[in-house]
């Protein structure tokens, strides 16, 4: 049996084992490089890229609301005017005070100033009224405030007659403001009494009233517009001035339409909070409930972190009228940093709100850049929309054409409204990103607007039909008043 | 002396056959035998005036038959006319801007036979039938304004009506009358379209044949020299000329009439008659504004309290009728009638500017 | 009293037949020739730029819609069964027609809101607006939820047999 030594003095068992010497080394030095530079993750491809969520909103837990006091308990009732007989005398600031409290809803349910501030209301003696003995508590602290004013609106059973909700203050303390509050004892945060009065509280349906929906982004900005008191939290303070040029703020502060959004409608009031990335679709579905519909048929909506939302394209506060535009960029796409929209650290997508600040980043292409396979099926979006409204305009054209040479274009003008019927179905279903579901709507446009053009076309060939026989009609009768001319000429020329 | 006739002096064919029977001959022979100076220049405008009307009835009869005089249908009928009718559009514009150019071919005439004075001994009653005439055309104007019911006739009707309830005592049962109820409704457009299409035609058919009659009895007036006066010293002047009025003046008048044909087939053609949306009583339209001959009554109103804007073009309206009975002055030529001619020129002023103003919103 | 002819018109027959005469000379038989036929050509062409309108205006077109007082055939109850809905054309306008528990209704069907045609859509019971999500009550008309800011206009509908109208006039 040879031993390895007698293999290794025979020159054969050198070179196996040289060639297994160099065998190793090349596999350690492999190995080396291939561990100095690591491979990318495995399944690297368009659909399965490893995506981070967006920059995710910190879910701190909720502190929960502290309990309810009882209501003030006090001597007297409805009726009784003590407080308000003497301090309406006493100077002008507290007149000022009493005559605010008679113009409220407060006043006329019977509300007076014991219910919040104690003391006896039957006497307007100040040793008796304003007594602590008789349970006056003074002006309440904005931490106590909120619990007072709970007291009453929190309890189902006495806001049953006025049917008014009873979730206010459950929800104040979920809200940025009562989490605060409670959190970090902050009394500078919107208290009940700074949105809906102290004294002279108003129902939210009184249009004089803060809360009235015309009203309230003038008040959500008495704060959130004025940089000093903002600026211990960092938060921007130009919401409002973009929120009155979007077309949200159009429509609610300059054509006085209800339905528009103020902030408390997205944001919500009492609970007012910013939505987190993954809850603002349902808030802009709400009133946009068939575009919500539409996208959620769309791949994007399937890609929950790094999928577009609607402020991706549509923004937030500066919502505008959205059009063709915010297809592909004009001229080109900018020279995007890689950073920009990959994560450094693992190359993850990520969709940042700062990112798309800029209206002109709100594009298609930004994300779908020209290499990507699926350009071409954004492109063809885009040229289908594009070719849809390019033919609805020039049927209008012919319209307005037939309507300036004095045609009637009743019939014209309903068949139009057919095609831009259509029109507008093809530009929503653009948020299903599904080229067939668009292509189908864009091309039942072009039908109709081409039946429209072509009724058009019909009536401005009949108005050319009457011009032309108008002259001929004309010539008739220059014709035969030179006749008559003639005629004349000739009555006694020859007499 | 026979009434026989000798064949052989009768022209051959139809008019002889016709006239052995009728003797109508005489009568038209004194017919066509008006008196016209020479010196008279009329520039045609009655002749138009009532040429238009002509064209306006056989237009008005056409479009008759396929009008529905109802709130439900007059909308589509006028639609249907204009879109669908072979010639539909033709006919509804030629009577559309035929209504405009005979008021103001109207206005025209009234201003030339005020200026030749030609209102003056003896043809004051003439005058005064051609203010009747005047009333019944702008009447016309005005109901046959609402028989399209889109919402420019149906609003300028409701101001229209309203205006004449303003007239001082008799303002709201005048009110009523028009409408045929407090609002303007299905009875309004009922019964402006019996007074546009039968009554208004009667009576302007009647007083158009008096007009006439008396225009044929007294020939044109002389613009240089008035007629001599009973009773007064007739001034000097030279002998009278006349031109005959078959066939020179009738060849003219032809002329004329073709020149405005002329002229509908244009206007017609150009600026066809438009339809605005279906009236909504609901809904008021920014603009309410009457047509053009309505304006500066309109723009009046504006200005002065709605008694003065109301008496104001009634007063003046009579003024005009008894006109004749008040300028006693026995001059037709416009520089020996300084006042007349004075008050004329203020009074077409104050028409144009109230006019302009009435149109621009 | 002679009875010859009037003057007038003996006048103006002389007169055509003066100025033919005053046409005399080489070129006379020419010019009256042109003259007879200028006036014929003139007269003729009058009548027919006056007649032919009149006469095309009189002659009945035939047209699809019913127009002043009448009626458009929208269906029959066959086509349309109970909870089933259409968008027909009345006149150049379009209309909806829906078979309902309460009888076969109509209304205008350009959508209150931004004047899109609505449609019917029977999984909801609904009249439909596509382009906002608008819904409309198929009974009354009236908005069930959405933008629009009004009912949609009804429109009057006969059934006569299993065959439905809707009344345009």
């Amino acid at each position: 049996m040879p031993t390895t030594r007698s293999i290794l003095r025979r020159g054969t068992g050198r070179s196996i084992l040289l060639a297994g010497l160099v065998a190793v080394a090349g596999l350690v030095l492999a190995a080396v490089t291939a561990a100095a530079n690591p491979e990318p993750p495995a399944g690297t491809g368009p659909w399965t890229l490893a995506v981070a969520q967006a920059t995710p909103t910190p879910e701190i837990p909720l502190e929960s609301a502290p309990p309810l006091p009882t209501p003030i308990a006090h001597p007297g009732d409805a009726s009784s005017t003590g407080c308000v007989d003497c301090h309406s005398a006493v100077d002008a600031k507290q007149a000022a005070i009493a005559d605010d409290w008679r113009s409220s809803v407060h006043a006329k349910e019977g509300v007076g100033c014991a219910d919040c501030h104690g003391g006896d209301p039957t006497s307007d003696e100040i040793t008796v009224g304003m007594a602590q003995a008789n349970g006056f508590q003074g002006v309440p602290s904005r931490d106590e405030t909120v619990g007072l004013c709970g007291s009453c609106h929190a309890n189902a059973d006495r806001m049953r007659p006025y049917q008014l909700a009873t979730d206010q203050y459950s929800k104040y303390f979920s809200s940025v403001h009562g989490q605060r509050l409670l959190t970090a004892d902050d009394e500078r945060v919107a208290i009940c009494t700074d949105c809906h009065g102290v004294h002279d509280v108003k129902p939210a349906s009184d249009p004089t009233a803060d809360v009235y929906p015309f009203n309230v982004p003038a008040l959500c900005a008495s704060c959130h517009a004025d940089a000093t008191k903002m600026e211990p939290y960092g938060i921007p303070t130009d919401q409002y001035e973009v929120y009155k040029g979007s077309i949200h703020g159009i429509q609610l502060l300059q054509e006085q339409d209800l339905r528009a959004p103020s902030c408390a409608s997205c944001h919500g009031s009492h609970d007012a909070k910013p939505p987190r990335s993954d809850e603002v679709v349902q808030v802009c579905g709400k009133c946009h409930t068939a575009t919500q519909a539409l996208y959620e048929q769309s791949a994007h909506s399937r890609v929950p972190g790094a999928g577009p939302k609607c402020w991706t394209c549509h923004g937030t506060h500066d919502v505008g009228q959205p059009d063709e535009s915010l297809f592909l960029h004009e001229g080109g796409v900018p020279d995007y940093v890689c950073a920009t929209c990959h994560s450094p650290v693992d190359q993850s997508l990520r969709l940042e709100l700062d990112r798309f600040a800029d209206p002109a980043d709100r594009r298609c292409d930004t994300c779908h850049h020209e290499q990507s396979l699926i350009y071409s099926q954004v492109e063809a979006i885009a040229n289908a929309i594009g070719g849809a409204a390019a033919a609805y305009d020039s049927a209008l054209v012919q319209i307005d054409d037939a309507a300036a040479l004095g045609m009637i274009v009743t019939d014209a003008d309903v068949a139009a409204q057919g095609a831009r019927t259509e029109l507008i179905k093809a530009r929503a279903s653009v948020h299903t990103t599904k080229l067939a579901t668009i292509s189908e709507l864009t091309d039942a446009t072009i039908a109709k607007s081409s039946e429209a053009e072509d009724i058009a076309n019909a009536k401005l060939a009949d108005s050319d039909f009457r011009r032309r026989a108008m002259v001929i009609v004309i010539a008739v009768i220059a014709l035969n008043v030179l006749v008559l001319i003639v005629l004349r000429r000739r009555l006694h020329a020859t007499a | 002396m026979t009434n026989e006739v000798r064949s052989g002096e009768l022209p051959g064919g139809m008019t002889g056959w016709v006239e052995r029977r009728l003797q109508l001959g005489p009568f038209i022979n004194a017919a066509l035998h008006v008196p016209i100076p020479r010196d008279a220049k009329t520039f045609y405008f009655g002749g138009i005036t009532l040429f238009l009307f002509g064209i306006q009835v056989v237009t008005g009869t056409l479009l008759a038959l396929y009008y529905s005089p109802t709130p439900e249908a007059a909308y589509e009928s006028v639609l249907s006319i204009t879109s669908d009718v072979s010639f539909g559009w033709l006919i509804r514009s030629i009577h559309h801007w035929a209504a405009n150019l005979m008021i103001l071919f109207l206005a025209l005439h009234v201003l030339r036979i005020f200026v030749q004075a030609a209102y003056k001994y003896p043809r004051e009653l003439t005058w005064i039938v051609g203010g009747g005439l005047l009333l019944i055309t702008i009447g016309f104007g005005f109901t046959g304004y609402l028989l399209p019911w889109d919402q420019r006739a149906y609003w300028a009707t409701v101001v229209g009506t309203e205006i004449a309830g303003d007239v001082p005592v008799i303002g709201p049962s005048l009110l009523l009358l028009l409408r045929g109820g407090a609002e303007v409704s299905e009875a309004t457009l009922s019964r402006f379209f019996g007074i546009h299409v039968l009554v208004l035609p009667l009576l302007i058919g009647g007083l158009i044949a008096i007009h006439l009659l008396f225009v044929h009895q007294q020939g044109l007036a002389n613009p240089k020299y008035p007629e001599p006066r009973p009773g007064r010293p007739a001034p000097a002047r030279p002998p009278e000329r006349l031109k005959p009025f078959f066939p020179d003046y009738i060849l003219d008048e032809v002329i004329a009439w073709y020149a405005i044909l002329a002229a509908l087939v244009i206007l017609a053609s150009l600026f066809p008659a438009g339809l605005e949306p279906k009236a909504d009583p609901l809904v008021t339209p920014e603009h309410i504004k009457p047509e053009w001959y309505f304006l500066a009554v309109y723009q009046l109103l504006k200005l002065v309290p709605e008694e003065a804007g109301v008496i104001a073009p009634i007063a003046l309206v009579l003024v005009i009728v008894v006109l004749p009975l008040l300028d006693r002055n026995q001059e037709v030529r416009p520089r020996r009638r300084p006042i007349a001619i004075f008050c004329a020129l203020l009074l077409l002023v104050a028409l144009a500017v109230l006019t302009y103003f009435g149109g621009r919103i | 009293m002679s009875g010859g002819f009037p003057p007038s018109v003996e006048t103006a027959g002389t007169t055509i037949q003066a100025i033919e005469e005053g046409m005399d000379g080489p070129q006379g038989f020419g010019r009256r020739r042109l003259l007879r036929y200028l006036l014929g050509f003139s007269v003729i062409s009058s009548i027919a730029i006056v007649v032919t309108p009149i006469v095309g205006f009189l002659i009945p077109t035939k047209t699809t819609n019913g127009a002043a007082g009448g009626r458009v055939a929208a269906g029959t109850l066959d086509t349309l069964p109970v909870g089933s809905g259409e968008v027909v054309a009345v006149g150049s306008k379009p209309a909806i027609v829906v078979n309902t528990t309460a009888g076969v209704k109509a209304y205008s069907a350009i959508c209150t809101h931004l004047g899109c045609i609505v449609a019917w859509d029977g999984a909801a019971n609904a009249i439909v607006c596509p382009c906002h999500d608008g819904h409309f009550n198929p009974l009354t008309g009236a908005v069930i939820s959405g933008p629009p800011p009004a009912p949609l206009p009804a429109l009057t509908t006969v059934v006569e047999g299993s065959d439905i109208f809707i009344v345009t006039g």
